[in-house]
Protein backbone atom coordinates (compact mmCIF):
# COMPACT_ATOMS: atom_id res chain seq x y z
CA UNK A 1 0.00 0.00 0.00
CA UNK A 2 2.90 2.02 0.83
CA UNK A 3 4.16 1.96 -2.33
CA UNK A 4 1.13 2.17 -4.73
CA UNK A 5 0.89 5.28 -2.41
CA UNK A 6 4.60 6.36 -3.35
CA UNK A 7 3.99 5.91 -6.87
CA UNK A 8 1.12 8.20 -7.24
CA UNK A 9 2.59 10.68 -5.14
CA UNK A 10 5.43 10.85 -7.98
CA UNK A 11 3.19 10.27 -10.22
CA UNK A 12 0.82 13.57 -9.02
CA UNK A 13 4.02 16.22 -8.73
CA UNK A 14 2.53 19.17 -9.90
CA UNK A 15 4.13 19.80 -13.55
CA UNK A 16 5.56 23.11 -12.83
CA UNK A 17 7.81 21.74 -10.61
CA UNK A 18 9.24 19.51 -13.11
CA UNK A 19 10.03 21.47 -16.23
CA UNK A 20 12.24 19.53 -17.62
CA UNK A 21 10.27 16.47 -17.89
CA UNK A 22 7.55 15.88 -20.56
CA UNK A 23 3.81 17.15 -18.68
CA UNK A 24 1.47 13.93 -20.15
CA UNK A 25 -2.22 14.28 -20.04
CA UNK A 26 -4.09 10.92 -19.81
CA UNK A 27 -8.11 10.71 -20.13
CA UNK A 28 -9.88 7.76 -20.52
CA UNK A 29 -13.34 7.84 -21.70
CA UNK A 30 -16.30 6.07 -22.47
CA UNK A 31 -18.89 6.74 -24.70
CA UNK A 32 -22.27 6.06 -25.26
CA UNK A 33 -24.46 7.07 -28.19
CA UNK A 34 -25.93 6.97 -31.96
CA UNK A 35 -24.84 5.40 -34.73
CA UNK A 36 -25.66 5.52 -38.47
CA UNK A 37 -24.05 3.65 -41.04
CA UNK A 38 -24.34 3.59 -44.89
CA UNK A 39 -22.66 0.89 -47.07
CA UNK A 40 -23.55 0.39 -51.08
CA UNK A 41 -21.52 -2.78 -50.88
CA UNK A 42 -24.16 -4.22 -47.94
CA UNK A 43 -27.35 -2.53 -48.87
CA UNK A 44 -28.77 0.47 -50.47
CA UNK A 45 -30.52 1.18 -46.97
CA UNK A 46 -29.72 3.62 -44.19
CA UNK A 47 -29.08 1.88 -40.62
CA UNK A 48 -29.58 3.41 -37.49
CA UNK A 49 -28.64 2.52 -33.86
CA UNK A 50 -26.69 3.38 -30.94
CA UNK A 51 -22.92 1.85 -29.85
CA UNK A 52 -20.54 2.18 -27.58
CA UNK A 53 -16.84 4.01 -27.94
CA UNK A 54 -13.61 3.13 -25.56
CA UNK A 55 -11.36 5.92 -25.89
CA UNK A 56 -7.72 6.50 -24.51
CA UNK A 57 -6.63 10.29 -25.42
CA UNK A 58 -2.65 10.99 -24.11
CA UNK A 59 -0.84 14.20 -24.59
CA UNK A 60 2.86 14.72 -23.95
CA UNK A 61 4.51 18.22 -23.63
CA UNK A 62 7.49 19.72 -22.45
CA UNK A 63 7.07 23.19 -21.00
CA UNK A 64 9.91 24.49 -22.95
CA UNK A 65 9.08 23.21 -26.12
CA UNK A 66 5.68 24.09 -28.08
CA UNK A 67 5.18 20.72 -29.56
CA UNK A 68 3.25 18.08 -28.18
CA UNK A 69 2.66 14.67 -29.27
CA UNK A 70 -0.79 13.33 -29.31
CA UNK A 71 -1.44 9.29 -29.15
CA UNK A 72 -5.01 8.34 -28.97
CA UNK A 73 -6.51 5.09 -29.50
CA UNK A 74 -10.39 4.66 -30.14
CA UNK A 75 -12.61 1.37 -30.06
CA UNK A 76 -16.41 1.19 -30.45
CA UNK A 77 -19.02 -1.31 -31.41
CA UNK A 78 -22.46 -0.08 -33.08
CA UNK A 79 -25.72 -2.37 -33.36
CA UNK A 80 -27.85 -0.54 -35.93
CA UNK A 81 -30.95 -1.42 -38.57
CA UNK A 82 -32.81 -0.45 -41.04
CA UNK A 83 -35.73 1.89 -40.56
CA UNK A 84 -38.02 -1.06 -40.72
CA UNK A 85 -36.30 -2.54 -37.83
CA UNK A 86 -35.99 -5.95 -40.36
CA UNK A 87 -32.68 -6.21 -40.82
CA UNK A 88 -29.36 -5.38 -39.10
CA UNK A 89 -25.66 -4.69 -39.11
CA UNK A 90 -23.14 -4.32 -36.90
CA UNK A 91 -20.33 -2.13 -36.94
CA UNK A 92 -16.77 -2.00 -35.34
CA UNK A 93 -13.64 -0.20 -35.33
CA UNK A 94 -10.58 0.92 -34.18
CA UNK A 95 -8.64 3.92 -34.55
CA UNK A 96 -5.55 4.85 -33.57
CA UNK A 97 -4.32 8.13 -33.41
CA UNK A 98 -0.71 9.73 -33.26
CA UNK A 99 0.65 12.74 -34.65
CA UNK A 100 2.29 16.40 -33.49
CA UNK A 101 1.07 20.07 -32.81
CA UNK A 102 2.20 23.19 -32.37
CA UNK A 103 0.69 25.47 -29.75
CA UNK A 104 0.26 29.09 -28.58
CA UNK A 105 -0.91 30.37 -25.35
CA UNK A 106 -3.21 33.69 -25.63
CA UNK A 107 -5.38 36.08 -23.38
CA UNK A 108 -2.76 35.36 -20.61
CA UNK A 109 -2.35 31.60 -20.55
CA UNK A 110 -5.98 31.08 -20.39
CA UNK A 111 -6.75 30.28 -23.79
CA UNK A 112 -3.75 27.83 -25.90
CA UNK A 113 -4.54 27.22 -29.43
CA UNK A 114 -2.34 23.98 -31.33
CA UNK A 115 -2.26 22.99 -35.00
CA UNK A 116 -0.78 20.15 -36.52
CA UNK A 117 -1.79 17.01 -38.48
CA UNK A 118 -2.64 13.41 -36.58
CA UNK A 119 -1.93 10.06 -38.68
CA UNK A 120 -5.41 7.80 -38.23
CA UNK A 121 -4.77 4.00 -38.65
CA UNK A 122 -8.12 2.36 -38.74
CA UNK A 123 -9.33 -1.13 -38.57
CA UNK A 124 -12.59 -2.27 -38.66
CA UNK A 125 -16.13 -4.06 -40.01
CA UNK A 126 -19.64 -3.41 -41.45
CA UNK A 127 -21.27 -7.26 -41.04
CA UNK A 128 -24.93 -7.50 -42.41
CA UNK A 129 -26.62 -10.37 -40.80
CA UNK A 130 -28.91 -11.12 -43.42
CA UNK A 131 -26.67 -11.25 -46.59
CA UNK A 132 -25.27 -14.28 -47.85
CA UNK A 133 -22.11 -13.91 -50.48
CA UNK A 134 -21.55 -10.08 -49.34
CA UNK A 135 -22.52 -10.47 -45.51
CA UNK A 136 -19.60 -7.85 -44.53
CA UNK A 137 -17.21 -5.43 -45.22
CA UNK A 138 -13.29 -4.80 -44.25
CA UNK A 139 -13.15 -1.40 -43.52
CA UNK A 140 -8.99 -0.87 -43.42
CA UNK A 141 -7.48 2.85 -43.85
CA UNK A 142 -4.50 5.24 -43.16
CA UNK A 143 -5.08 9.25 -43.56
CA UNK A 144 -3.40 11.92 -42.94
CA UNK A 145 -5.55 14.47 -41.05
CA UNK A 146 -4.72 18.25 -40.20
CA UNK A 147 -5.92 18.87 -36.46
CA UNK A 148 -6.34 21.79 -34.41
CA UNK A 149 -7.25 22.18 -30.86
CA UNK A 150 -8.28 24.71 -28.85
CA UNK A 151 -8.34 24.83 -24.75
CA UNK A 152 -9.71 27.40 -22.19
CA UNK A 153 -8.89 27.26 -18.96
CA UNK A 154 -11.79 28.94 -16.66
CA UNK A 155 -13.33 30.30 -13.50
CA UNK A 156 -16.99 28.94 -12.18
CA UNK A 157 -17.99 28.23 -8.98
CA UNK A 158 -14.64 28.50 -7.48
CA UNK A 159 -13.10 25.88 -9.62
CA UNK A 160 -10.70 25.97 -12.80
CA UNK A 161 -12.18 24.51 -15.28
CA UNK A 162 -10.67 23.21 -18.92
CA UNK A 163 -12.94 23.55 -21.82
CA UNK A 164 -11.12 21.48 -25.39
CA UNK A 165 -12.04 21.31 -28.38
CA UNK A 166 -10.43 19.21 -31.03
CA UNK A 167 -10.81 19.14 -34.84
CA UNK A 168 -9.37 16.65 -36.97
CA UNK A 169 -10.11 17.24 -40.46
CA UNK A 170 -9.33 14.88 -43.78
CA UNK A 171 -6.47 15.70 -46.03
CA UNK A 172 -5.00 11.91 -47.92
CA UNK A 173 -4.59 9.10 -47.31
CA UNK A 174 -5.53 5.29 -48.08
CA UNK A 175 -7.94 2.65 -48.17
CA UNK A 176 -8.69 -1.19 -48.63
CA UNK A 177 -12.47 -1.69 -50.68
CA UNK A 178 -13.56 -4.32 -52.98
CA UNK A 179 -14.22 -3.03 -56.68
CA UNK A 180 -18.14 -2.17 -57.30
CA UNK A 181 -19.56 -5.72 -57.51
CA UNK A 182 -16.29 -7.59 -56.72
CA UNK A 183 -17.45 -10.71 -54.02
CA UNK A 184 -14.71 -11.07 -51.53
CA UNK A 185 -14.30 -14.55 -52.76
CA UNK A 186 -12.61 -13.30 -56.06
CA UNK A 187 -10.37 -11.29 -53.55
CA UNK A 188 -9.33 -13.96 -51.24
CA UNK A 189 -10.06 -17.18 -52.49
CA UNK A 190 -9.08 -16.34 -56.41
CA UNK A 191 -6.37 -13.37 -55.62
CA UNK A 192 -7.73 -11.42 -58.58
CA UNK A 193 -7.30 -7.76 -57.19
CA UNK A 194 -8.65 -4.56 -59.30
CA UNK A 195 -8.00 -1.13 -57.49
CA UNK A 196 -8.59 -2.64 -53.89
CA UNK A 197 -5.98 -0.42 -52.19
CA UNK A 198 -6.90 3.05 -53.38
CA UNK A 199 -5.52 6.40 -52.39
CA UNK A 200 -8.43 9.16 -50.81
CA UNK A 201 -8.46 12.47 -50.83
CA UNK A 202 -10.42 15.06 -48.40
CA UNK A 203 -12.85 14.36 -52.06
CA UNK A 204 -13.11 10.84 -51.86
CA UNK A 205 -12.84 10.50 -48.30
CA UNK A 206 -14.32 13.23 -46.67
CA UNK A 207 -13.70 12.19 -43.35
CA UNK A 208 -13.71 14.30 -39.85
CA UNK A 209 -13.53 14.04 -36.51
CA UNK A 210 -14.31 16.28 -33.44
CA UNK A 211 -14.36 16.32 -29.96
CA UNK A 212 -15.42 19.19 -27.22
CA UNK A 213 -14.89 18.48 -23.41
CA UNK A 214 -14.60 19.81 -20.23
CA UNK A 215 -12.43 18.82 -17.17
CA UNK A 216 -14.20 19.36 -14.06
CA UNK A 217 -11.98 19.31 -10.81
CA UNK A 218 -13.68 17.63 -7.93
CA UNK A 219 -12.13 20.19 -5.14
CA UNK A 220 -12.11 24.27 -5.41
CA UNK A 221 -7.94 23.52 -5.19
CA UNK A 222 -5.64 23.09 -8.13
CA UNK A 223 -6.16 18.94 -9.21
CA UNK A 224 -4.05 16.71 -11.44
CA UNK A 225 -7.52 14.69 -11.25
CA UNK A 226 -10.33 15.79 -13.43
CA UNK A 227 -13.39 14.28 -14.45
CA UNK A 228 -14.42 14.76 -18.18
CA UNK A 229 -17.85 15.07 -19.68
CA UNK A 230 -17.86 15.85 -23.60
CA UNK A 231 -18.82 14.67 -26.97
CA UNK A 232 -17.06 12.87 -29.73
CA UNK A 233 -18.71 12.98 -33.29
CA UNK A 234 -16.38 11.02 -35.88
CA UNK A 235 -17.71 11.26 -38.93
CA UNK A 236 -16.26 8.29 -41.13
CA UNK A 237 -16.79 8.37 -44.52
CA UNK A 238 -15.48 7.29 -48.53
CA UNK A 239 -16.75 7.12 -52.06
CA UNK A 240 -14.30 4.96 -54.29
CA UNK A 241 -15.03 2.18 -56.57
CA UNK A 242 -18.47 3.28 -56.77
CA UNK A 243 -19.47 2.35 -53.55
CA UNK A 244 -20.28 4.79 -50.82
CA UNK A 245 -20.02 4.43 -46.91
CA UNK A 246 -20.46 6.62 -44.04
CA UNK A 247 -19.99 5.57 -40.56
CA UNK A 248 -21.06 8.68 -38.18
CA UNK A 249 -20.70 8.08 -34.15
CA UNK A 250 -21.74 10.35 -32.11
CA UNK A 251 -20.85 9.53 -28.53
CA UNK A 252 -21.59 11.77 -25.25
CA UNK A 253 -18.43 10.90 -23.38
CA UNK A 254 -17.45 10.79 -19.68
CA UNK A 255 -14.00 10.19 -18.12
CA UNK A 256 -11.30 11.39 -16.13
CA UNK A 257 -8.18 12.78 -16.77
CA UNK A 258 -5.13 13.47 -14.85
CA UNK A 259 -1.88 14.93 -15.62
CA UNK A 260 1.80 13.29 -14.54
CA UNK A 261 5.08 13.49 -15.69
CA UNK A 262 7.34 10.50 -15.00
CA UNK A 263 10.35 11.32 -12.94
CA UNK A 264 13.40 8.56 -13.76
CA UNK A 265 15.99 8.11 -11.14
CA UNK A 266 19.19 6.79 -10.75
CA UNK A 267 18.91 3.95 -8.36
CA UNK B 1 -1.72 31.05 -38.33
CA UNK B 2 -4.66 32.75 -40.50
CA UNK B 3 -3.61 30.73 -43.52
CA UNK B 4 -3.94 27.73 -41.11
CA UNK B 5 -7.46 28.48 -40.27
CA UNK B 6 -8.55 29.77 -43.61
CA UNK B 7 -6.94 26.16 -44.49
CA UNK B 8 -9.64 24.30 -42.03
CA UNK B 9 -12.41 25.47 -43.07
CA UNK B 10 -11.81 25.32 -46.85
CA UNK B 11 -11.52 21.65 -45.94
CA UNK B 12 -14.51 21.79 -43.73
CA UNK B 13 -16.39 22.93 -46.73
CA UNK B 14 -15.33 20.99 -49.16
CA UNK B 15 -15.51 17.74 -46.78
CA UNK B 16 -19.37 17.23 -47.97
CA UNK B 17 -21.40 13.85 -46.47
CA UNK B 18 -21.36 11.10 -48.90
CA UNK B 19 -24.83 9.69 -48.70
CA UNK B 20 -27.20 8.59 -51.06
CA UNK B 21 -30.84 9.12 -51.48
CA UNK B 22 -33.86 7.05 -50.05
CA UNK B 23 -36.67 5.64 -51.79
CA UNK B 24 -39.92 6.06 -49.92
CA UNK B 25 -41.10 2.84 -48.12
CA UNK B 26 -44.14 2.96 -50.39
CA UNK B 27 -45.35 0.27 -53.31
CA UNK B 28 -43.86 2.56 -55.73
CA UNK B 29 -41.07 3.46 -53.36
CA UNK B 30 -40.01 -0.22 -53.05
CA UNK B 31 -40.66 -1.14 -56.65
CA UNK B 32 -37.99 1.96 -58.15
CA UNK B 33 -35.53 0.60 -55.65
CA UNK B 34 -35.61 -3.03 -56.09
CA UNK B 35 -35.76 -2.05 -60.15
CA UNK B 36 -32.69 0.05 -59.67
CA UNK B 37 -30.94 -2.41 -57.54
CA UNK B 38 -31.08 -4.66 -60.11
CA UNK B 39 -30.72 -2.26 -63.21
CA UNK B 40 -27.27 -1.08 -61.47
CA UNK B 41 -25.77 -4.83 -60.21
CA UNK B 42 -26.74 -7.66 -61.98
CA UNK B 43 -24.47 -8.97 -64.19
CA UNK B 44 -26.04 -10.86 -67.39
CA UNK B 45 -28.45 -8.09 -68.92
CA UNK B 46 -26.19 -8.28 -72.27
CA UNK B 47 -26.36 -11.78 -72.61
CA UNK B 48 -30.14 -12.11 -72.14
CA UNK B 49 -30.52 -9.48 -73.61
CA UNK B 50 -28.59 -11.32 -76.87
CA UNK B 51 -30.37 -14.87 -75.77
CA UNK B 52 -33.92 -14.14 -75.22
CA UNK B 53 -34.48 -10.00 -75.92
CA UNK B 54 -34.15 -9.37 -72.29
CA UNK B 55 -34.82 -5.22 -72.40
CA UNK B 56 -34.05 -3.72 -68.21
CA UNK B 57 -36.35 -0.50 -69.23
CA UNK B 58 -39.22 -2.12 -71.09
CA UNK B 59 -39.33 -4.58 -68.05
CA UNK B 60 -39.61 -0.89 -66.12
CA UNK B 61 -42.19 0.73 -68.33
CA UNK B 62 -44.51 -3.17 -68.08
CA UNK B 63 -44.27 -3.24 -64.20
CA UNK B 64 -44.21 -0.14 -63.26
CA UNK B 65 -48.56 0.56 -64.04
CA UNK B 66 -49.07 -2.71 -62.14
CA UNK B 67 -47.97 -0.77 -59.06
CA UNK B 68 -49.67 1.55 -56.66
CA UNK B 69 -49.63 3.33 -53.42
CA UNK B 70 -52.95 1.53 -52.50
CA UNK B 71 -52.14 -2.57 -53.10
CA UNK B 72 -51.31 -4.61 -50.20
CA UNK B 73 -48.30 -6.33 -49.43
CA UNK B 74 -49.40 -9.63 -51.02
CA UNK B 75 -49.63 -7.91 -54.33
CA UNK B 76 -47.02 -6.04 -54.08
CA UNK B 77 -44.76 -9.18 -53.80
CA UNK B 78 -46.62 -10.90 -56.86
CA UNK B 79 -46.28 -8.06 -58.99
CA UNK B 80 -42.12 -7.22 -57.78
CA UNK B 81 -41.60 -11.22 -58.45
CA UNK B 82 -43.20 -10.96 -61.78
CA UNK B 83 -40.50 -8.69 -62.92
CA UNK B 84 -37.97 -10.56 -61.41
CA UNK B 85 -39.35 -13.69 -63.07
CA UNK B 86 -38.00 -11.70 -66.68
CA UNK B 87 -34.57 -12.11 -65.79
CA UNK B 88 -35.25 -16.08 -66.05
CA UNK B 89 -32.55 -16.47 -63.07
CA UNK B 90 -32.80 -18.74 -60.43
CA UNK B 91 -29.90 -16.50 -58.55
CA UNK B 92 -32.84 -13.94 -58.09
CA UNK B 93 -34.87 -14.28 -54.91
CA UNK B 94 -37.02 -11.09 -53.43
CA UNK B 95 -38.10 -12.80 -49.57
CA UNK B 96 -40.28 -11.75 -46.56
CA UNK B 97 -40.85 -13.34 -43.49
CA UNK B 98 -44.44 -14.89 -45.53
CA UNK B 99 -42.86 -16.00 -49.31
CA UNK B 100 -39.69 -16.33 -51.10
CA UNK B 101 -40.15 -15.37 -54.68
CA UNK B 102 -38.54 -17.15 -56.94
CA UNK B 103 -38.13 -18.40 -61.10
CA UNK B 104 -37.04 -21.80 -60.77
CA UNK B 105 -38.35 -22.32 -64.31
CA UNK B 106 -35.10 -24.05 -65.39
CA UNK B 107 -36.13 -27.45 -63.24
CA UNK B 108 -39.85 -27.35 -63.04
CA UNK B 109 -40.37 -27.31 -66.96
CA UNK B 110 -38.02 -30.10 -66.78
CA UNK B 111 -38.45 -34.07 -65.96
CA UNK B 112 -36.66 -34.65 -62.38
CA UNK B 113 -34.83 -37.69 -63.88
CA UNK B 114 -34.35 -38.91 -59.90
CA UNK B 115 -36.14 -40.64 -57.53
CA UNK B 116 -35.89 -41.28 -53.95
CA UNK B 117 -36.87 -44.50 -53.68
CA UNK B 118 -34.59 -45.33 -56.35
CA UNK B 119 -31.66 -43.72 -54.68
CA UNK B 120 -32.60 -45.40 -51.61
CA UNK B 121 -32.07 -49.07 -53.72
CA UNK B 122 -28.83 -48.37 -54.81
CA UNK B 123 -27.61 -46.52 -51.13
CA UNK B 124 -29.32 -49.14 -49.13
CA UNK B 125 -28.94 -49.10 -45.25
CA UNK B 126 -25.41 -49.61 -44.73
CA UNK B 127 -23.84 -46.68 -47.05
CA UNK B 128 -21.22 -44.76 -44.56
CA UNK B 129 -21.55 -41.32 -44.20
CA UNK B 130 -18.66 -38.29 -43.81
CA UNK B 131 -19.70 -35.10 -43.56
CA UNK B 132 -21.95 -34.23 -46.68
CA UNK B 133 -20.89 -37.17 -48.59
CA UNK B 134 -22.73 -40.63 -48.55
CA UNK B 135 -21.27 -43.35 -50.59
CA UNK B 136 -20.74 -47.04 -50.39
CA UNK B 137 -19.40 -49.58 -52.69
CA UNK B 138 -21.75 -50.69 -55.85
CA UNK B 139 -22.02 -54.64 -56.43
CA UNK B 140 -19.62 -54.28 -59.78
CA UNK B 141 -17.06 -52.34 -57.74
CA UNK B 142 -17.88 -49.02 -58.94
CA UNK B 143 -17.45 -46.61 -56.31
CA UNK B 144 -20.58 -44.35 -55.43
CA UNK B 145 -20.63 -41.25 -53.93
CA UNK B 146 -23.80 -39.01 -53.46
CA UNK B 147 -23.37 -35.22 -52.50
CA UNK B 148 -26.77 -33.93 -52.21
CA UNK B 149 -25.83 -29.77 -51.36
CA UNK B 150 -22.46 -27.91 -51.42
CA UNK B 151 -23.96 -26.41 -48.62
CA UNK B 152 -23.29 -29.67 -46.48
CA UNK B 153 -19.37 -29.03 -45.25
CA UNK B 154 -16.57 -31.75 -46.11
CA UNK B 155 -12.98 -31.69 -45.08
CA UNK B 156 -9.78 -32.65 -46.91
CA UNK B 157 -9.77 -35.79 -43.98
CA UNK B 158 -13.30 -36.89 -45.33
CA UNK B 159 -12.10 -37.16 -48.77
CA UNK B 160 -9.12 -38.80 -48.01
CA UNK B 161 -11.51 -41.78 -46.02
CA UNK B 162 -13.58 -41.61 -48.80
CA UNK B 163 -11.16 -42.34 -51.56
CA UNK B 164 -8.73 -44.73 -49.65
CA UNK B 165 -11.86 -46.30 -48.75
CA UNK B 166 -13.08 -46.88 -52.57
CA UNK B 167 -9.27 -47.15 -53.76
CA UNK B 168 -10.07 -50.70 -55.37
CA UNK B 169 -12.70 -49.94 -57.20
CA UNK B 170 -12.86 -49.94 -61.06
CA UNK B 171 -14.56 -46.44 -61.28
CA UNK B 172 -16.30 -44.23 -59.35
CA UNK B 173 -19.68 -41.91 -60.09
CA UNK B 174 -20.29 -38.86 -58.59
CA UNK B 175 -24.34 -38.45 -57.89
CA UNK B 176 -24.81 -34.76 -57.76
CA UNK B 177 -28.25 -34.35 -59.14
CA UNK B 178 -30.25 -32.41 -57.23
CA UNK B 179 -27.50 -30.81 -55.74
CA UNK B 180 -29.02 -26.57 -55.76
CA UNK B 181 -24.96 -25.42 -54.72
CA UNK B 182 -24.02 -23.79 -51.43
CA UNK B 183 -20.12 -23.47 -50.80
CA UNK B 184 -18.09 -22.95 -53.79
CA UNK B 185 -15.10 -23.93 -51.60
CA UNK B 186 -16.89 -27.65 -50.91
CA UNK B 187 -17.40 -27.86 -54.82
CA UNK B 188 -13.70 -26.58 -55.56
CA UNK B 189 -11.93 -29.13 -52.70
CA UNK B 190 -13.70 -31.62 -54.40
CA UNK B 191 -12.87 -31.29 -57.80
CA UNK B 192 -9.01 -30.77 -56.85
CA UNK B 193 -9.04 -34.78 -56.17
CA UNK B 194 -9.53 -35.31 -59.86
CA UNK B 195 -6.77 -32.63 -61.04
CA UNK B 196 -3.37 -34.04 -61.55
CA UNK B 197 -1.94 -30.62 -63.32
CA UNK B 198 -2.65 -26.79 -63.41
CA UNK B 199 -5.68 -26.64 -65.59
CA UNK B 200 -7.84 -23.90 -66.68
CA UNK B 201 -11.53 -24.72 -65.98
CA UNK B 202 -13.05 -21.20 -66.58
CA UNK B 203 -12.73 -17.02 -66.05
CA UNK B 204 -14.58 -15.09 -63.71
CA UNK B 205 -15.63 -11.37 -63.56
CA UNK B 206 -16.99 -8.93 -61.53
CA UNK B 207 -18.72 -5.51 -62.69
CA UNK B 208 -16.99 -1.98 -61.94
CA UNK B 209 -19.69 0.43 -61.89
CA UNK B 210 -23.45 0.91 -62.31
CA UNK B 211 -23.57 0.46 -66.52
CA UNK B 212 -25.02 -3.17 -67.89
CA UNK B 213 -21.69 -3.42 -69.63
CA UNK B 214 -19.11 -2.26 -66.86
CA UNK B 215 -17.03 -5.33 -66.32
CA UNK B 216 -13.70 -6.22 -65.03
CA UNK B 217 -11.34 -8.13 -67.44
CA UNK B 218 -11.36 -11.70 -67.86
CA UNK B 219 -9.31 -13.52 -64.89
CA UNK B 220 -8.43 -16.98 -65.70
CA UNK B 221 -9.69 -19.73 -63.01
CA UNK B 222 -6.93 -22.39 -62.65
CA UNK B 223 -7.50 -25.37 -60.58
CA UNK B 224 -4.48 -27.11 -59.00
CA UNK B 225 -4.11 -30.74 -58.12
CA UNK B 226 -4.93 -31.36 -54.37
CA UNK B 227 -1.78 -32.31 -52.40
CA UNK B 228 -3.99 -35.29 -50.87
CA UNK B 229 -5.06 -38.35 -52.38
CA UNK B 230 -6.49 -38.00 -55.90
CA UNK B 231 -8.19 -40.08 -58.29
CA UNK B 232 -6.94 -41.84 -61.47
CA UNK B 233 -9.45 -43.79 -62.49
CA UNK B 234 -12.57 -42.82 -64.54
CA UNK B 235 -15.22 -40.88 -63.15
CA UNK B 236 -18.87 -39.96 -64.13
CA UNK B 237 -20.57 -37.20 -63.00
CA UNK B 238 -24.29 -37.39 -63.02
CA UNK B 239 -26.40 -34.45 -63.40
CA UNK B 240 -29.74 -33.39 -64.14
CA UNK B 241 -32.01 -29.84 -64.24
CA UNK B 242 -31.85 -29.39 -60.16
CA UNK B 243 -27.70 -29.36 -60.62
CA UNK B 244 -27.50 -25.60 -60.29
CA UNK B 245 -25.00 -22.98 -59.02
CA UNK B 246 -22.02 -24.54 -57.55
CA UNK B 247 -23.05 -27.57 -58.42
CA UNK B 248 -23.50 -26.45 -62.11
CA UNK B 249 -20.14 -24.88 -61.60
CA UNK B 250 -18.67 -28.53 -60.38
CA UNK B 251 -19.96 -29.74 -63.68
CA UNK B 252 -18.30 -27.43 -65.60
CA UNK B 253 -14.86 -28.14 -63.81
CA UNK B 254 -15.02 -31.15 -63.88
CA UNK B 255 -15.80 -31.67 -67.57
CA UNK B 256 -12.82 -29.95 -68.26
CA UNK B 257 -10.79 -32.48 -66.79
CA UNK B 258 -9.68 -35.61 -68.79
CA UNK B 259 -11.03 -38.74 -67.52
CA UNK B 260 -14.23 -37.17 -66.46
CA UNK B 261 -17.64 -38.45 -68.11
CA UNK B 262 -21.20 -36.18 -67.42
CA UNK B 263 -23.93 -38.27 -67.78
CA UNK B 264 -27.94 -37.60 -67.52
CA UNK B 265 -29.77 -34.65 -68.08
CA UNK B 266 -28.76 -30.69 -68.77
CA UNK B 267 -27.35 -28.79 -65.80
CA UNK B 268 -29.78 -26.07 -64.28
CA UNK B 269 -27.21 -23.46 -64.67
CA UNK B 270 -26.82 -20.64 -62.14
CA UNK B 271 -23.49 -18.64 -63.22
CA UNK B 272 -23.95 -15.84 -61.76
CA UNK B 273 -21.90 -15.30 -57.96
CA UNK B 274 -25.30 -14.17 -56.05
CA UNK B 275 -25.07 -11.22 -53.85
CA UNK B 276 -27.61 -9.51 -51.87
CA UNK B 277 -29.36 -6.22 -50.51
CA UNK B 278 -32.30 -5.13 -49.25
CA UNK B 279 -35.40 -2.85 -50.22
CA UNK B 280 -37.03 -0.13 -48.12
CA UNK B 281 -39.68 -2.48 -46.63
CA UNK B 282 -36.97 -4.82 -45.21
CA UNK B 283 -37.53 -7.24 -47.96
CA UNK B 284 -34.27 -8.81 -48.84
CA UNK B 285 -33.33 -9.39 -52.60
CA UNK B 286 -30.67 -11.55 -54.40
CA UNK B 287 -28.84 -11.52 -57.49
CA UNK B 288 -26.38 -12.59 -59.87
CA UNK B 289 -23.32 -10.42 -59.35
CA UNK B 290 -20.20 -11.83 -60.62
CA UNK B 291 -20.58 -13.73 -63.87
CA UNK B 292 -18.28 -16.53 -64.20
CA UNK B 293 -17.41 -18.50 -67.85
CA UNK B 294 -16.70 -22.18 -68.98
CA UNK B 295 -12.80 -22.57 -69.95
CA UNK B 296 -13.84 -21.25 -73.37
CA UNK B 297 -14.96 -18.46 -72.20
CA UNK B 298 -18.53 -19.28 -72.88
CA UNK B 299 -21.58 -18.60 -70.19
CA UNK B 300 -22.78 -21.53 -68.35
CA UNK B 301 -25.70 -19.20 -67.05
CA UNK B 302 -28.37 -21.44 -68.86
CA UNK B 303 -26.33 -24.95 -67.74
CA UNK B 304 -24.40 -27.24 -69.55
CA UNK B 305 -25.00 -30.51 -71.64
CA UNK B 306 -24.22 -33.95 -70.42
CA UNK B 307 -21.36 -35.72 -72.29
CA UNK B 308 -23.91 -38.65 -72.65
CA UNK B 309 -27.32 -37.33 -72.89
CA UNK B 310 -29.83 -40.13 -70.88
CA UNK B 311 -32.91 -40.02 -68.42
CA UNK B 312 -33.92 -41.82 -65.50
CA UNK B 313 -35.95 -44.16 -67.43
CA UNK B 314 -39.47 -46.21 -66.22
CA UNK B 315 -37.92 -49.55 -65.09
CA UNK B 316 -37.01 -50.42 -61.37
CA UNK B 317 -33.44 -49.39 -62.59
CA UNK B 318 -32.09 -45.61 -62.19
CA UNK B 319 -30.85 -45.40 -65.94
CA UNK B 320 -28.90 -42.88 -65.42
CA UNK B 321 -26.69 -44.39 -62.37
CA UNK B 322 -26.44 -47.75 -64.75
CA UNK B 323 -25.43 -45.91 -68.13
CA UNK B 324 -22.72 -44.95 -65.65
CA UNK B 325 -21.89 -48.35 -64.45
CA UNK B 326 -22.38 -49.68 -67.95
CA UNK B 327 -19.79 -47.03 -68.90
CA UNK B 328 -17.15 -47.47 -66.06
CA UNK B 329 -17.09 -51.08 -66.71
CA UNK B 330 -16.49 -51.01 -70.59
Amino acid sequence: MMKIKSLLLTLAVPYATLSAQPIITNSQHIGFGPTRVLDTYLSAEHFKGVGLTYLSHTERQRDSIRWSTILEHEANLSSVKDRVDKKQELEGAYNFYWGKLYSWQLLGNRLKLQAGGLVNASLGFIYNTSNGNNPAQARVSLNLMPTGVASYRFQLFNRTLLARYELSLPLAGIRFSPNYGQSYYEIFSRGNYDHNVVPTTFVSAPEWRQMLTLDIPLTTHPSTFNIRIGYLGNMQQAKVNGLRQHVYTHRFLIGFTKRFSIIHRAL
Amino acid sequence: MKKYIVYLVSLVLLASCVDTEERPNTPTGNFEALWQIIDEHYCFFDYKQKTYGLDWNAVYNKYKVRVSDRMTEDQLFEVLTDMLSELRDGHVNLSYSMDFGRYWAWQEDYPKNFSDSLERRYLGTDYKIAAGIYYRILDDNIGYIRYESFQMPIGEGNLDDVLSYLALCRGLIIDIRNNGGGNLANAEMLAGRFVHEKTLVGYMQHKTGTGHNDFSSLEARYMEPSSSIRWHKPVCVLTNRSVYSAANDFAVIMRALPRVTLIGDHTGGGSGLPMSNSLPNGWAVRYSACPMYDANKQHTEFGIAPDIAVGIGSSDNDEIIETARKYLVR
